[in-house]
């Protein structure tokens, strides 16, 4: 019927992928969260924040830093390896936006609804130190080369504690799909209260693997100047940027997904509308964070991790045990 | 839509890729400003205003190497259970005595490592 290119450009998995949830809707929330944090830590800070690049509180002001850095000239310093230099943060945005393609927004929303939802989710996040360390590595530069080798190492502390803290959930709901987990909780409530020591493991794991405070190591502004970012020029830089608030809009969402019921709520409200509500007011617990720890150091975080958040995902793995056997009558 | 026995996602990724390729390229060829004869210390890495001096890529943080060799080991070990998490309900209890078992002579280990990388002395 017709031109292909048109009935291509009408499906419904294109229109998925390229407006919502794909890319088009991905940039605009990821300029919005940018506007978010700014604001919401200027009122932590007593500050006022972005307040002219719009009526509405200098909701556009990340818009006109995007259009700023555009215009921007691309420097590549000596001695840089070019290919892995640009490449790196194309690569992460990549990434990034993945993820955001096996969660689920509404019934039907979902770009891929693959049977292993969940741990395609963590697979590809565990690709992404390695991307920051290229990164580091490519741009010959101290400061970056040390912040790619604090996100390699960073990334042992916590992959395993939020891998464990995810398979309290595979236990309970015997289901790795997250539409699974989401139709076990549809008749069984939400899995955040049997689950809250696995919620609370994986919203500080997940915290460090977003690169955020208290876990911002290999960015760390105030002691490695940016670390594996310092040597960006403005348009790879706003690349460079952006996965940081894909992946934690895609973050907030598993969260949701697998411990707030995703898009299940009472029947007035349209699921998408639920599932935005929970995912925003996840998204501003973990910016509040940012305002409210200092950084950890990075042998405390090794340690911490290898210690306390193992013992505690390992107890949390006992509990969800129980929680489907029973306790036994001895 | 998608040709037999490559997975849909494949086309998305593929998509993704290339889209963000193309807007690196395009704001190159076109929007980005061009100086055509950058001067040296324009091109040098940077190092807090210092002149840069040495290589780049410089040395290793050594001292936390313990802790990446107990993760090449110990995070394979933690996808073992999954398989066993997802089959939990039809195992019951009595299929979780193996697990334990597997459980019992990979903590240990792990104990042992951990108190080897913890001491500063010998790093």
């Amino acid at each position: 019927m017709g031109n292909p290119i048109i009935d291509l450009l009408t499906s419904t998995y294109f229109l998925e992928i390229a407006v919502f949830p794909g890319l088009l809707s991905i940039a605009i929330l990821g300029a919005l969260l940018g506007w978010l944090e700014r604001k919401l830590t200027a009122r932590v800070q007593l500050r006022v924040g972005p307040l002219y690049a719009s009526p509405a509180g200098g909701i556009l002001q990340m818009f006109a830093d995007i259009i700023k850095l555009l215009f921007k000239e691309l420097t590549i310093p000596d001695g840089a390896d070019r290919f892995f230099f640009i490449m790196s943060p194309v690569t992460a945005l990549i990434i990034g936006a993945a993820l955001l393609g096996l969660i689920p927004f509404a019934p039907g929303i979902q770009i891929a609804n693959i049977e292993v939802g969940l741990p395609v989710f963590l697979a590809i996040v565990t690709l992404s130190p390695t991307i920051v360390l290229l990164a580091g590595w490519s741009a010959n530069s101290k400061f970056p080369f040390i912040g790619g080798l604090r996100a390699l190492f960073q990334q042992t502390a916590y992959e395993i504690p939020l891998w464990l803290s995810t398979l309290g959930v595979v236990i309970v709901t015997g289901s790795l799909s997250l539409t699974g987990i989401i139709d076990y909780q549809r008749n069984n409530g939400w899995l955040i209260i049997p689950q809250l020591l696995g919620a609370f493991l994986f919203i500080v794991t997940s915290t460090a693997e977003m690169e955020r405070l208290p876990f911002d190591l290999p960015e760390a502004e105030s002691e490695i100047m940016m670390g594996w970012q310092a040597e960006y020029p403005g348009p790879l830089f706003m690349l460079v940027q952006g996965p940081a608030f894909v992946k934690l809009y895609a973050f907030s969402a598993l969260f949701t997904t697998i411990y707030l019921g995703g898009y299940l709520g009472p029947v007035p409200i349209p699921p998408i509308v639920w599932f935005f509500l929970k995912t925003i007011l996840i998204i501003a617990l973990i910016m509040l964070f940012r305002s409210t720890f200092p950084r950890v150091r990075l042998d405390q975080l090794l340690r911490q991790g290898w210690t306390t958040l193992l013992t505690l995902s390992i107890a949390n793995i006992i509990i969800a045990y129980f929680l489907v056997v029973g306790i036994p009558a001895i | 839509m998608v040709a037999q026995g490559i997975p849909e996602e494949t086309g998305y990724i593929l998509f993704l890729f290339a889209a963000t390729i193309l807007l690196v390229v395009v704001v190159r060829m076109v929007i980005s400003p061009r100086d055509p004869r950058p001067t040296p210390e324009k091109r040098a890495p940077f190092e807090s205003g210092q002149i840069s001096a040495g290589p780049g890529r410089t040395r290793f943080i050594i001292q936390y190497y313990p802790y990446i060799l107990m993760f090449v080991v110990y995070d394979v070990i933690a996808m073992f259970l999954f398989a066993w998490a997802l089959n939990l309900r039809a195992l019951g209890a009595t299929g979780t005595v193996p697990v334990l078992i597997f459980m019992v002579v990979a903590l240990p280990p792990l104990a042992y490592a951990l108190h080897l990388a913890n001491q500063r002395e010998n790093w």
